[in-house]
């Protein structure tokens, strides 16, 4: 039972930064369909830079990790700008934008790690093996019957994404900041008449998303796989997505939805290990997150409504 | 101006699309000239990988007509699978499942008539493309049905069917269907297999794609649907202005799920035109590459169904020339889907071109607007 | 000189394919109420944008209080005293009250010295404050998509005052309102002016410039035509120089030939998707031959009224009986046929598919049937032949013919092409919402003549529409909607304008 919220957590946790990235960029106004290739770049920039600087910094040295976060948040951000720049600036279709930059995540991150894999060590691989995360369990209170599964064998990024999730919704809730970013996504006619660059906030936004999604990436990648690879793309920046409208596009919601996700998967695993079925079994618990998301969205899609102006992009000579 | 002028005319579609395969090529020039590579020789690589240029030489059996046989084999499935993301897109619809809907429609056609070999091929052909039409076309109409119904997403909606398909299929694959060999399924029978094999042309063993066929019959009814019915009319009207739609009287679920379940079809159709021609086997858990490329291909012809045969043959030239373009050039082959992502980038930027070149046109003329009352003011 | 305000001198704006400003000077004076009079695209609102700051002139210059400004953005200009009430409200619905005032110029303090925080508290005092102080009663902590019309003008208003703007700018502030309620604003204006404000009123309608302005200029066309004082202007002149020919104010109407009743409407509700009545129990009947108008402010169900008998919205309850039958089940193409023609409110949203060709749009109607297409397949002739009869019939300009995008037509010619398409159909009853907002005299002028031309053809006409002038003009039969229920209905000329205002605002018999 333990191992549901352990697992379940580390699933749910770099799921729900993703997930916020996405908000970000929808509440400012513009569709954020791109949050599978966002995370996919950031994982392989992180990825990237750990596996440059494993030889330099001593292999297993857990600082590395940090490093890798942050050059995946900027990894991301960067890659997000051609997101921006065919939403905002070249005011395509977002939703097409959206499937254009997955597509193009996927080529240029198998394409790069092949040729950095060529340069560095000569042999064309399409992986970055990384190091394994250690983790830490809080002592007490990974004593608590039940949930005290939470507390145990934590990853560190789970610390640090939780954090930034509090001071992420205090930034857009409580600042003027994030009022005005949400004020972009509902009526930016009342944001430039208000004298503020709508513009301007929505690149912020975008590039917001393509960190934060980075950084989920690279935890999925040290969390889940082990390695940075085309494995990277397994749909959980969709899962984000519909995690995101089932919270109604706010935090609070959202992070339910993610740790609803987070144990559905995990929970199912653990049914399978327990029932003792035959590892090929496992695929089909593997399916779980995908049916409850598509079980969600028939419940929730009809009654939850994006933010009012998102997908257009903004025309200052509309009235 | 030149360009202003075409971006604005009446093939402008056209000119977008040769723009962005243009500036594809010399972005992709760009990028192997950083490598220490010939463009002109990696481009011509291309080329005679897809039998359209000759090599130096080949091996025992093989010629320019088996590597264009192969490009045609390969071509098959992606104009299909083209199509199939045009006809939803005409509805304003994202069928992003194409992958998925492909996938099932090939297992279940390899499950039921694939694998039974009392069936000749005369009977099991035909029965192959039924298949793939009747199992395309209902998922397809599910994920248009969950859209009216209950307003779902349909980019969302197909993604998670894609990942159930791929769990489930590859679980039924392992369980009962696997060669233990290839890890891949067992191989489907020669009768039902869309493409003829070993067939002998002269001294070379050649393929013969019967999807290709197929392919081009699809884009031809695809085109007069569009064109010339009254429902390809109302398709084109939801996509369009659904609200506009609903106030003419057309029934807007209906049409939704109607061209949605023709996507799954034609998707259906790709399907099996892949799983049981291009190829014989299923690797399990793993989507087809090409449900992603019909999407680069259709916004490549502007979403018209006859202009995606010819952006179907600019990418495919990309993916088939691949493997002997790193051979002889020595660059990863990843490439390939790497200049495909480009080229899709490029050609989403399609309106943005033309609206700056409408702009240009509307300054200049305002221009001569205004030198016009000055001249005549003094 | 020296007490102007605001001058604009020589101003000229220019956008893609129109010159929206041409050379216009003018001098406003501190504390009066100045009009900007002039038909949709003479070019008022977009020279008060200038002054705004939401754009810049290509040419000419602007002083304020003697000195030459430059505004990038409307920030500056709110820094100069500057403040604009616009026509289409630019609020928040999900912000409350407080929030859309000081967005733009929130208080934002340091908690703990470090981490910014917008201070709400504060400004819901702030707020509180200065709605007493002005007499614009509002509660700042009511979310916007919660209150009505006028309230949300007040809140447009707070917003300026909040900024202490000195100048505000009203652009077309009575459109949305009662009359009850555009005396009531008047007055504030009134009031605003006696505090030492200088009011910029932008709108068409003369009346209310006659009852409150003090000076009136004249745009046509985007160039200044004159500048008049208000008390020696007559409003026919006025009227006349806007339009720049004479202008009659009312249509002839002749006698009424009333037939069989077209249209019964029975105890009609209509539920909204959160489940409430937006229409309750509406009952009226509309003979052939007559103008039935329902006369009410806006969001009180009147498109809900006509969706619902077009077949776009989803009767709760009650019947809609037409030529006898009723229809509650029929589909929206099955009512067309059976005779019923449409004028939507948002035309070119739900009137139109502006991607397609104008010979498209004018057969959206025949598409499906003979001769347009035979067994499901289109026959490309009759599409063309009918459009360019429509073309010449009701005078549509299009570039280039039946093969112009609808696009790139004016919104006047696309309107054109709308009500002649439904026109064109002979329907036994024609439904128009809103048929006139947004356009110029003559187009006006035009659709009222094209109206009662059906109305002596025999056609049952319901008219839906917020401009009181209009529908006292035209209607034979007039109904008033109040939250979603008919209060009055009788004949026209039994109905004085205060009345149907009164009505308008709920207030039921004297």
């Amino acid at each position: 039972m333990n191992k549901v919220f352990t697992d379940g957590l580390s699933f749910a946790l770099p799921l729900l930064i993703i997930a916020v990235g996405a908000l970000y960029s929808e509440k400012s106004g513009v569709t954020n369909l791109a949050a599978e290739g966002f995370q996919g770049v950031g994982a392989f920039f992180g990825a990237l830079a750990a596996t440059l600087l494993a030889p330099v910094m001593g292999n297993g040295n857990q600082a590395i990790i940090y490093i890798a976060i942050l050059c995946a948040a900027i990894g991301g951000a960067l890659f997000s700008l051609i997101h921006g720049l065919l939403c905002i600036r070249f005011r395509a279709n977002q939703v097409i934008s959206g499937v254009v930059i997955n597509i193009l995540a996927v080529a240029l991150t198998a394409f790069f790690t092949s040729a950095a894999n060529t340069a560095i060590s000569g042999s064309a691989s399409n992986k970055f093996v990384l190091d394994v995360s250690t983790r830490f369990t809080v002592p007490l209170l990974n004593s608590i019957p039940w949930i005290g599964g939470i507390f145990t064998d934590m990853y560190p990024f789970e610390i640090i994404i939780a954090v930034l999730v509090v001071f992420l919704w205090y930034l857009l809730n409580r600042t003027r900041f994030g009022m005005r970013l949400r004020a972009c996504g509902e009526n930016p006619q009342a944001v430039d008449a208000a004298g503020a660059n709508v513009n301007r906030i929505r690149w912020i936004a975008v590039m917001i998303s393509g960190a934060l999604c980075g950084i989920g990436g690279i935890c999925f990648a040290y969390s889940m796989i082990g390695n940075f690879s085309p494995s990277i793309y397994q749909g959980f920046g969709y899962l984000a997505i519909a995690a995101m409208i089932f919270g109604n596009w706010k935090i609070g919601p959202t992070t339910l939805a993610c740790l609803i996700f987070g144990l559905a998967k995990s929970g199912g695993l653990q049914l399978c290990i327990a029932a003792k079925l035959p590892s090929n079994y496992m695929d089909l618990f593997l399916m779980l997150p995908y049916i409850l998301t598509l079980l969600l969205l028939v419940f929730f899609s009809k009654k939850n409504h994006p933010p009012k102006a998102v997908g257009e992009p903004f025309d200052k000579s509309k009235r | 101006m030149f360009l202003s002028r075409r971006l604005t005319g009446k093939y402008a579609s056209l000119w977008v699309s040769l723009l962005a395969i243009l500036m594809t090529l010399a972005a992709a020039s760009i990028l192997l000239l950083t490598m220490g590579k010939n463009p002109l020789v990696a481009f011509r690589s291309f080329l005679q990988g897809c039998g359209m240029i000759p090599k130096e030489n080949y091996g025992g059996g093989s010629g320019m007509l088996t590597d264009l046989l192969d490009f045609l084999n390969y071509l098959a499935p992606l104009i299909l699978a083209s199509l199939a993301f045009i006809t939803a897109f005409k509805a304003g619809l994202f069928n992003i499942g194409i992958a998925g809907q492909m996938l099932l429609a090939g297992f279940t056609a390899t499950v039921l008539i694939g694998y039974n070999k009392g069936l000749s091929a005369v009977v099991a052909k035909p029965l192959v493309l039924l298949i793939g039409l009747a199992v395309g076309g209902m998922t397809g109409a599910l994920i248009g049905w969950l859209k009216y119904r209950f307003n779902i997403h349909e980019v969302v909606s197909t993604i998670m069917l894609n990942y159930i398909i791929s769990y489930l299929t590859g679980f039924f694959i392992n369980n009962n269907y696997v060669d233990m060999m290839t890890r891949n399924s067992k191989v489907c029978s020669p009768d039902s297999r869309l493409t003829l094999t070993n067939v002998m042309i002269g001294d070379l063993k050649c393929k013969i794609p019967l999807g290709l066929i197929i392919a081009i019959l699809i884009a031809l009814l695809v085109s007069f649907l569009f064109r010339k019915t009254v429902l390809g009319f109302e398709i084109k009207a939801v996509g369009q202005n659904r609200k506009c739609s609903e106030y003419t009287g057309i029934r807007v679920n209906r049409t939704i799920l109607l061209s949605m379940g023709f996507s799954g079809a034609i998707a259906g159709l790709a399907g099996v035109a892949y799983y049981l021609g291009y190829t014989n086997t299923i690797i399990p858990k793993t989507l087809p590459g090409m449900g992603y490329d019909s999407i680069s291909v259709a916004l490549l012809g502007s979403g018209a169904p006859i202009g995606s045969i010819f952006a179907a043959i600019v990418v495919s030239i990309f993916q088939q020339g691949a493997n002997y373009m790193s051979s002889t050039v020595g660059v990863a082959k990843e490439i390939a889907s790497l200049i495909t992502g480009i080229l899709l980038l490029f050609a989403s930027c399609g309106n943005y071109m033309k609206y700056k070149a409408a702009r240009k046109i509307q300054l200049a003329a305002d221009l001569r607007g205004t030198e016009g009352k000055e001249a005549k003011a003094s | 000189m020296g007490d102007y305000i605001v001058e604009m001198r020589h101003i000229t704006k220019r956008f893609p394919g129109i010159i929206a400003n041409d050379d216009v000077s003018l001098e406003i004076r501190k504390g009066e109420v100045y009009a900007l009079l002039g038909e949709n695209g003479a070019g008022k609102s977009t020279l008060m944008s200038i002054l705004f700051g939401t754009y810049e002139p290509d040419a000419g210059e602007i002083l304020v209080r003697g000195q030459k400004v430059h505004f990038h953005s409307s920030t500056d200009a709110a820094a100069c005293g500057i403040g604009m009430v616009h026509q289409h409200f630019k609020l928040v619905e999900p912000f409350t009250i407080a929030e859309n005032i000081v967005l733009g110029v929130e208080p934002e303090e340091k908690k703990l010295g470090i981490l910014p925080w917008v201070n709400m508290k504060k400004a819901n005092r702030q707020i509180s404050e200065l709605s007493r102080e002005y007499g614009l009663e509002v509660n700042p902590t009511d979310r916007i998509g919660e209150v009505p019309v006028s309230v949300r003008q007040r809140v447009e208003i707070l917003k300026m005052l909040y900024r202490g703007a000195e100048i505000m700018i009203f652009d077309e502030p009575t459109a949305v309102l009662t009359p009850q309620e555009i005396e009531f604003l008047l007055q504030i204006i009134d009031n605003l002016r006696r505090d030492g404000k200088t009011i910029i009123l932008i709108t068409h309608k003369i009346a209310e410039i006659k009852r409150i302005a003090d000076r009136c200029a004249i745009l046509r066309q985007g160039k200044l035509i004159d500048v008049r004082d208000v008390a020696d202007a007559s409003a026919q002149e006025l009227a006349d120089l806007m339009v720049g020919r004479q202008v009659s104010f009312t249509q002839e109407k002749t006698a009424p030939k009333y037939g069989e009743p077209v249209l019964e409407v029975q105890h009609l509700t209509v539920k909204n998707e959160h489940k409430f009545d937006v229409v309750k129990d509406v009952s009226f009947t509309v003979r052939s031959g007559e103008i039935f108008a329902i006369a009410g402010v806006s969001g009180n169900g009147q498109g809900e009224i006509a969706d619902a008998i077009a077949g776009l919205a989803k009767i709760a309850d009650g019947r809609v009986i037409l030529n006898g039958k009723e229809i509650n089940d029929f589909s929206v193409r099955e009512r067309c046929l059976g005779g019923i023609s449409y004028i939507p409110e948002d035309r070119q949203e739900t009137g139109t598919i502006p991607d397609m060709t104008l010979q498209e749009n004018l057969s959206l109607r025949e598409y499906f049937r003979e001769p347009f297409s035979r067994k499901g397949i289109l026959k490309p002739d009759p599409f063309r032949d009918y459009a360019e009869k429509l073309i010449g019939k009701y005078d549509i300009r299009c570039a280039q013919g039946p093969d112009t995008v609808l696009r790139s037509m004016s919104g006047g010619n696309q309107q054109k092409a709308i009500v002649g398409r439904e026109i064109e159909e002979g329907s036994r009853l024609i439904i128009f919402v809103q048929p006139t907002r947004g356009l110029d005299i003559g187009a006006i002028e035009n659709i009222h003549r094209q109206i009662l031309e059906e109305r002596e053809r025999g056609a049952a006409i319901l008219l839906i529409s917020l401009e009181l002038d209009e529908i006292m003009n035209l209607a034979d039969t007039i109904g008033v909607l109040y939250r979603g229920e008919i209060l009055k209905i009788d004949s026209a000329d039994r109905m004085t304008t205060q009345e149907v205002g009164r009505y308008m605002m709920g207030v039921k018999e004297a």
